[in-house]
This record gives C-alpha cells, sequence and structure tokens, in this order.
C-alpha cells in the first residue's frame, strides 16, 4: 500500500517535472479525447441498422429495386408548418417499400397502407415520440426530460381525431370512444371544445329532478344513489360511492326539494281494481309498440335485449310509481318537456294495460335492505350541501339549485398534457395513456377526496374513450390551414305548423334523418316524398308492418288519429321532395307485358338482385337488401328508375352497388318492380 | 532543439515582414526580452519579469492560468455552437436535439462547452481560494481582489444565463426559481426580475435577453476585467511572493536569489 502511494507520487513528480513528457502526456489524452468524439459519430446506431438493412434486402429477389430506393445518411422529413422534423426513417428505411410485405422484424418492416402519405405528415404527427432523435431510446421514448414518448398501437386511432371530428369507417375505437364521452355524459362536467370552437355536447338524458318525488321513492333514489348498476345494467349514473349516510341525506333533499305536478296525479286505482290486467295481453302491446326499439331489458342470461335510446325497463316496477307512470305513458312531455320518449295515443284501457306490464318487472331484492327514517330537517341540508359539493346539478335539473359552470378540468387538449403536469400514484406505469386510463377506470385511486364518480366501463370501453381524449391535443388547434377539414354545419332543422307538433310528439328526429338533423337509426326522410307512394305512407303510419324483418328496432306503433295521419302525410308528400326527380313523370301502373319480361329477365339474370332482394318470397332467398315483393305500391317508379341508376347519389354510404345501369336496363327494370303490387286479397284484408 | 530547425526559425525572424510585425528584433539579451513582452498588445498586460520560481507548479498551482483556459475553450466552443443556435422558442429547443443528434461531434462540443463552464467555475473558487488564504489580495494588491471578484460574479451570470438556452424543462425552472429568487430582494427586487426577464415570467423575451447576455454582454465584460486584472498584476508588482517563504529543496534554484525588489528575467533553457 505505502509503495504503491510512493510509486505514484515519485511518476506523477516525473510528469510534472519533465516539462516534455508531460506535454505529450497532455497531447495524448487530449488525442484520445478529440478521437471518441467523431467515433462515436460513426458507430451510431441509424448506421448500424443502414448495415442490417443493406444486408437484408442483400438476398432478396428485388435487391436492385430496393438499393436503388435506398439512400444512406440521416434521413428526415421536414413539415416546417406542422413544426415536423422526422429522422426516423433513418433507421425504419422500408416504410414505403411494398415488396417488404413479409419482412416483420422492425425497424425494416413495411408501414400498412394508409389514406396518407408519410413525406406529406410525418410521423410525430401520428405516432408521437421523439421525431429528431437518431437514437431509439430517445426517439420512443425518451427520458431524460419527460418528452412525450411514443402513443401505444392501440391508441393510434387518437392521431386521426386530431383532424378527423366526425366519425371515420377505418377508426372504430375511436368513434366508440367519442361516443362514450357523450354518451354518458363525461362532457357535462368536462366540457371539449373543438377546434371550430364548438363544445361537444352529451347525448345522455339525464331526467329533472324537480318533480321527482311524483315519480319515485326515496327508498329508490337510496338504493339508485348507492349503486346505479344493481338496478340497470346500462345506467350512464355512476356510482358517487356515497356513505349510507350521505346517500340518505340526498334522498331525503331531494324527496323534499320535489314540486308535485298537478297532472301526474291521476288515479288508477279505479281502472285497476276492476280486474287483474291480462299480462299477455301487456307483453303482446309492449311488443307491437316496439318499445324495444328504444329500451332494453335484461334477460335471463343477464344480457340486455332492446335498443339504448330510453332507460333500461329490467327493475322499473320497482321505481316508479303507477300514477305517475300512467300519466308518463298517457303524455311524456307533461313531466320532462325534452325526453325522447313519443307519445303514443294509447287508450284508457291500453294505457292501465301497459302500465300494469310494466309494474310487473320488479326485481324484490332491489330495495329489501333499505329503511329510512323520515327526514329530519338537517339531513336534508347536508344533503342539498351534498347534491351542490358533487355537481348534481351539472346534469340533473334541480329546484333551487343553480348549474355549476366549468365543475370538473376542461379537456380540450387533454391529448397534450405535459408529463410533468401529471400526478401519477405509486406502481403505474408513467404515461399520459396510462393516466388517462387509470383515471377513467379508477378515478378515485388519485385521492379519496376526489368527486369523479365511479363508471363501470369494460376494458375495451376505457381503452376507447382513452383513445378518444388522447385525440384533443394542441395540434388539433395548431394545424396549417391545409389540413384543416371543414366542420359540419350543425342542423337545427324544425319543421313548422301542426305537421311539425306531431313530429316533435312523436320524436321522429330520435331515429330520423331530415335535412340534417335527426338519428341514424332508422332511413333518412329527406326526400320520402319523392320516393313513395301517399296510399302506401298512410296504410304505413296507420300500421307500420316492417320493411326490414331482420331488424329487431322498428318503426313503434303511434296510434295517430285519422285528421293526424292525413296532416303527416300530407306535409310529407309535399315538403320531402327533392327537385332533382319529378314524381310524376312515370306513371306508377300501366307497363307493357313485355317490358315487364325484360324486366325480370334483367331482375333474375344480368343483374343478380335476388342474391339480395326478394320477390318472390317462394322462391328468392336475399335478405340483405329489404324485400320488394310489394314494391310497386311503395315507392314511385321515378325514385326507383333514379334508384337503380346510382343509388349514392339518393342515400350516400347505401349498400346497394352502382351498376351504371342503361337508361332502357333501368326502365325495364323499373317497370318489373312496379308490377310487384300488394295483392288484391291482402289489400282488402287491411 | 535541432539546429536545422533553429536555422530556419532564425532566417524567419530575419525578413523584413517578421520584423514589420515583431519589432523586437532578434537577441537574446535582457532588453530584447524585455521588449518582446511589451511591445505585444497581448503580452504587455504582463509582467516584463517573473521570478523564476513563480512559474513553478508550486507557486500558483497554475489556478488562474487555467481558469482563462477554460475561459478560451468556452469562447471557441461557444463561438460553434452559436453556429447552430437560434435564440427562440421552440426553435432553441430543436437546436439543441440537432447538436444532439445530426451535427457531427455536435455533443462533444456541447458538452466541452459544459465541462468547460463547469471547470471554470471550480477553478475560479480554487484560486479565489488559494489567493486568499496566501494574503495575496493585501495591499497593494486589493484593488486587483476587487477585480477578481468581479471576475466572480461575471462567471457565476455567465453560468447561469448559460443555463436558459437549452429551453428544456430544467432550465425553464432553473431560472423561474433562480429570478424568483432575485425578486425577494426588498423594493427593486421585483423591478431587477422583470429588468432581467423582459417581463414577468420566463418566456420568448426572457430567452433572448440571457442569449444576449451570455453570448455579447458577458463575455465582453469578462474579457475586459481579465485585460485589467492581468495587467494589474504587473502594476502591482507581479505575483505576490510570501516574503518569508524560503524556497524548497527540491524546486530548482532560481539563477538569483530571489528577493522582493530584485526581479529576476527567465532565459530559455
Amino acid at each position: 500500500m505505502k509503495s504503491m502511494k510512493a510509486r505514484l507520487i515519485s511518476f506523477s513528480r516525473a510528469l510534472v517535472r519533465d516539462p516534455i513528457r508531460t506535454f505529450g502526456m497532455v497531447s495524448f489524452l487530449l488525442l484520445v479525447a478529440l478521437a471518441i468524439a467523431p467515433a462515436k459519430d460513426h458507430f451510431s446506431e441509424w448506421r448500424h441498422y443502414q448495415q442490417q438493412y443493406l444486408r437484408l434486402i442483400h438476398d432478396r429477389g428485388d435487391a436492385v429495386t430496393l438499393q436503388r430506393h435506398f439512400q444512406g445518411g440521416i434521413r428526415q422529413i421536414w413539415l416546417p408548418d406542422l413544426g415536423v422534423v422526422d429522422r426516423c426513417q433513418s433507421c425504419h428505411t422500408g416504410l414505403d417499400e411494398a415488396s417488404l410485405v413479409d419482412v416483420s422484424t422492425q425497424p425494416f418492416r413495411r408501414h400498412p397502407p394508409i389514406p396518407h402519405r408519410l413525406d406529406e405528415f410525418g410521423c410525430v404527427v401520428c405516432h408521437r415520440g421523439q421525431g429528431a432523435a437518431t437514437t431509439v431510446a430517445e426517439a420512443h421514448h425518451s427520458t431524460l426530460a419527460r418528452e412525450e414518448p411514443l402513443l401505444p398501437a392501440r391508441y393510434i386511432e387518437a392521431s386521426c381525431g386530431q383532424c378527423h371530428h366526425v366519425a371515420l369507417p377505418g377508426t372504430p375505437k375511436l368513434n366508440e370512444g367519442r361516443e362514450l364521452l357523450a354518451r354518458y355524459g363525461c362532457v357535462r362536467c368536462h366540457s371539449i371544445k373543438l377546434p371550430d370552437s364548438s363544445t361537444m355536447t352529451a347525448t345522455d338524458q339525464p331526467p329533472p329532478l324537480t318533480h321527482i318525488g311524483d315519480k319515485t321513492s326515496r327508498e329508490w333514489i337510496y338504493a339508485w344513489l348507492k349503486d346505479p348498476a344493481s338496478y340497470a345494467a346500462s345506467a350512464t349514473m355512476p356510482n358517487f360511492q356515497l356513505s349510507d349516510a350521505d346517500a340518505r341525506d340526498i334522498s331525503a333533499f331531494l324527496i323534499a326539494n320535489s314540486e308535485p305536478l298537478p297532472a301526474d296525479i291521476v288515479p288508477v286505482a279505479a281502472t285497476k281494481s276492476s280486474s287483474a290486467p291480462d299480462p299477455a295481453a301487456g307483453s303482446s302491446l309492449y311488443g307491437e309498440s316496439f318499445c324495444a326499439s328504444c329500451h332494453a331489458v335484461q334477460n335471463a342470461a343477464g344480457n340486455l335485449v332492446g335498443g339504448d335510446l330510453g332507460p333500461e325497463l329490467t327493475r322499473v316496477g320497482s321505481k316508479v310509481k303507477p300514477e305517475w307512470l300512467q300519466a308518463w305513458l298517457r303524455d311524456p312531455r307533461t313531466y320532462d318537456s325534452h325526453t325522447l320518449m313519443p307519445r303514443y295515443r294509447w287508450t284508457e284501457p291500453q294505457l292501465t294495460l301497459m302500465n300494469a306490464y310494466v309494474q310487473s318487472k320488479t326485481d324484490p331484492d332491489l330495495m329489501a335492505n333499505v329503511h329510512l327514517d323520515p327526514a329530519t330537517s338537517e339531513q336534508i341540508a347536508h344533503g342539498k350541501a351534498l347534491v351542490t359539493e358533487y355537481g348534481c346539478a351539472v346534469c340533473h335539473e334541480i329546484r333551487g339549485i343553480q348549474k355549476p359552470e366549468n365543475f370538473a378540468p376542461e379537456l380540450s387538449r387533454i391529448g397534450s398534457k405535459p408529463l410533468a403536469q401529471l400526478v401519477f400514484i405509486s406502481g403505474m406505469q408513467q404515461t399520459l395513456p396510462d393516466y388517462i386510463a387509470a383515471k377513467i377506470h379508477r378515478p378515485r385511486a388519485f385521492g379519496t377526496a376526489l368527486r369523479m364518480p365511479q363508471y363501470t366501463f369494460s376494458a375495451e370501453q376505457v381503452d376507447a374513450l382513452t383513445t378518444a381524449l388522447l385525440s384533443y391535443t394542441d395540434r388539433s388547434f395548431t394545424l396549417p390551414t391545409r389540413l384543416q377539414i371543414p366542420s359540419p354545419s350543425i342542423a337545427t332543422y324544425q319543421p313548422a305548423g301542426h305537421a311539425g307538433k306531431l313530429m316533435t310528439e312523436l320524436n321522429c328526429f330520435a331515429c330520423h334523418r331530415i335535412n340534417g338533423r335527426g338519428g341514424d337509426m332508422a332511413p333518412d326522410l329527406t326526400w320520402e316524398g319523392t320516393a313513395v307512394q301517399r296510399q302506401w305512407l298512410d296504410d304505413f303510419l296507420k300500421n307500420p308492418n316492417t320493411l326490414r324483418p331482420a331488424l329487431i328496432r322498428r318503426m313503434p306503433k303511434f296510434n295517430l288519429s285519422d285528421s293526424d295521419r292525413a296532416v303527416l302525410t300530407d306535409y310529407f308528400m309535399t315538403v320531402y321532395q327533392t327537385a332533382d326527380i319529378d314524381r310524376d313523370s312515370m306513371p306508377l301502373s300501366g307497363y307493357s307485358t313485355a317490358l315487364v319480361e325484360q324486366g325480370r329477365q334483367l331482375f333474375y339474370s344480368k343483374y343478380s338482385c335476388q342474391s339480395c332482394h326478394m320477390v318472390n318470397a317462394a322462391q328468392d332467398k336475399g335478405y340483405i337488401g329489404p324485400p320488394l315483393t310489394q314494391v310497386g305500391s311503395r315507392l314511385t317508379a321515378p325514385w326507383i328508375f333514379h334508384w337503380l341508376k346510382n343509388p349514392q347519389a339518393l342515400r350516400p354510404g347505401t349498400i346497394e352497388p352502382n351498376q351504371n345501369m342503361s337508361d332502357e336496363d333501368a326502365g325495364a327494370l323499373t317497370a318489373f318492380l312496379m308490377a310487384q303490387k300488394t295483392s288484391p286479397t291482402r289489400e282488402a284484408k287491411r | 532543439m535541432p539546429d536545422g530547425k533553429g536555422g530556419y526559425f532564425e532566417r524567419l525572424e530575419r525578413t523584413r515582414v517578421w520584423r514589420s510585425v515583431f519589432r523586437s528584433g532578434t537577441g537574446s539579451s535582457t532588453l530584447h526580452r524585455a521588449l518582446a513582452i511589451q511591445q505585444n498588445l497581448f503580452l504587455h498586460l504582463f509582467s516584463t519579469k517573473v521570478r523564476r520560481r513563480m512559474l513553478g507548479f508550486r507557486a500558483t498551482w497554475y489556478l488562474g492560468a487555467l481558469t482563462l483556459g477554460t475561459f478560451f475553450i468556452l469562447v471557441i466552443t461557444g463561438i460553434l455552437l452559436m453556429l447552430y443556435y437560434h435564440p427562440s422558442v421552440p426553435q432553441a429547443y430543436a437546436d439543441v436535439k440537432d447538436l444532439k443528434f445530426v451535427v457531427s461531434s455536435g455533443m462533444f462540443l456541447r458538452n466541452l462547452h459544459r465541462w468547460s463552464a463547469h471547470a471554470m467555475v471550480l477553478l475560479v473558487f480554487a484560486h479565489m481560494f488559494r489567493v486568499f488564504y496566501r494574503g495575496a489580495y493585501r495591499p497593494p494588491r486589493e484593488f486587483n481582489w476587487v477585480i477578481g471578484v468581479i471576475l466572480l460574479l461575471i462567471t457565476l451570470l455567465l453560468s447561469y444565463t448559460g443555463y436558459l438556452l437549452p429551453w428544456d424543462q430544467l432550465a425553464f425552472w432553473a431560472i423561474t426559481v433562480g429570478s424568483n429568487i432575485s425578486s425577494a430582494v426588498p423594493v427593486f427586487g421585483d423591478k431587477a426580475r422583470f429588468l432581467m426577464l423582459g417581463g414577468h415570467q420566463v418566456n420568448a423575451n426572457a430567452l433572448l435577453r440571457f442569449y444576449v447576455l451570455h453570448c455579447v454582454i458577458l463575455p465582453l465584460a469578462a474579457v475586459l476585467f481579465v485585460a485589467v486584472h492581468m495587467w494589474r498584476i504587473r502594476k502591482d508588482g507581479g505575483l505576490y511572493v510570501r516574503q518569508s517563504e524560503p524556497a524548497r529543496e527540491s524546486e530548482p534554484q532560481p539563477e538569483v536569489p530571489a528577493t522582493d525588489n530584485k526581479e529576476v528575467l527567465v532565459g530559455k533553457r
């Protein structure tokens, strides 16, 4: 040890004392240091990958072409208006090579086909990460400064959503996520502003609680608040994880705060006592009114059967009061002027039948353990404080409580939130997607004092929601004009007059779209007056026999009076026409037998329409398109003619193929189809 | 030294061009050597005569010279870095990334600049400690001590202003914290902060201001004060040597015994 020290000292003395040796030593060190820098440049990762790529393509059949395409050195895509400098292609050399379809090793895999050019958009616009970097670690997941890492592939659709704010066919996950944001009312608390300065709107239907005391009991409210999912599997109301006392106080406040609605108090006891309604009759009324088009019921296997426009009815009998239900079925708008529920014009006996049938859907377990003592004024006051604290009034209309603005953080740019601003919980992956997913999955895990409630989303739904939220980035707001997509205008179309009033009452727009407004569950009716015959429309409104038997969701029977029906039919026939087609330019009947026969030949042989449609129900098997057995009594000849010529022009997106038919063929087919009339016997029956 | 090379050099020294530039002329007399120092713009800052033992490692540990050396490295690498750097948001950060990822030896350049800066701060402190503990700040050198303190401040400010330029999170928050400290100064603290940042928060204005300070104002000030510092060494009687300090056995003995009033010119070996 000592000799070592002595030797070191003598060595250093020798170094210091002899200037030539010192100089030589220092020079050598400097030389080594200077050599390290270019050596590091030379043995860089990207050079290594480029050599690997050259070896890879060397033995391939198309080596010459690939080698000609290959450019060595650092390759970059530079898009000043997007702020993109992407050097990814320095390692990902074969992105554009279609012939590398069989290569599965990264970084040489070919990019899957997308509708955009790589050199127009770069890489980080969609994949995120650090495009400027030329090392794998720094480009994919920069760790030092907590810069944005690569977006995991399962959220990649979020990137489409930065520019595209309407649903695209190629982005099912993103579309689902955005729908969930609207359907579960996320955007009621968390506002999301879009680049066109509009705000996302929720599509859920949180009922007003102004008259809640008329509708249901305090016990039900308590059970619902404690766990909405135990009442309805499809509940969009989240679980606020309230303590028993808090649920008790909120239910006390809501009942005490409720204002009785005079129109709701209709005694049903008189009709009820006379005779027990027949459950089979109720079930068939429920069926023929197509309640299931909007309302779902859980079947024995626990699956929901039915639509999701209205609330689930599995246990509704445990919830609603009979008098209220009777009034609701009679005219829903008295209770809630914004409801989607149409006004069926049932007779009093039908109402009672329906009431009894719906009431029979109960669950005795739901409120078995709920025993509430009469509310005290302290409980009511505390309930009011809780209702304010939890922001109930953001969604529900509650008497005496102002709707709070900006109740929760705005999420317009959540997809670009810097990691430095996130507070992670221990044990989680420290990335933005993981943070968002964890927040949706278990909000209260981030702190018990948080007010965000617990939803019952499946893993797929959490993924979809995360994808949707990741699409709201800074880039959405800073797109160059060449990439901006004009936003579709929001249709506020509202028909006028008595017909308009009827259409509001029947909520036609919940399913049908007219002039750009309305749902997409049922056909667009904008040109219905040109398409169909008056008699058929009148019959259909009277008794909507189904056009497509394969569908579960169907047009309900609204029991309109003759005069109301006439008003609606007249309005449709007069107003909903297209200027491009003259409804009366071709006759409804009287086509020559030869022409009809020619059309039949074309139908069965040249165009093979029977693959999808039926004309002869006994013989044809096509069920993809609507059956055409009575099409001659339904549609007008000019409509059929133009439809055959170019279906997409009349209904964009229809799967009916455009066959580029000649006028002659289309005319013959029209004649054939117009000959398919309702049989006289059925006519008589109707 | 081999004669051949010396011969070339001597011939070069005799040319007219050489003589027009270096007027002191050839020859190795004391006068010639003194003139060589005195008539050179850069060298005239230094003493024309130095005690031989002051040139040894023990006398100063070369701390001042090393500090100056790191400063030269910083100037050279800094100028090279300026070729790649825009003081604008957010281009500054992109430029730093370019230096890291695509500029040949760019990372080497940055690292050299960075480590030299660290070394310079350390060396300045070491230099000052040594001057302080050896008592070299005492009259007549008290003014040069003050200059030294100013140079310390300039060094620290150079270091601080350079910190913001990469424009990353570390830089941003370090400068945010640092500038908030200055606003804690009573009366004019907030004004000072406003002046420094060119606004109320660290943004593009602050970046530009720090850039100008780092690349123009502070280096110029440093050059000026270094010049004064060197010049004062000469004027204050050369490098400080303690009177009572005996020459060590192991040190090469000076040709003339070192005393306070007798300076010795060091010749070539």
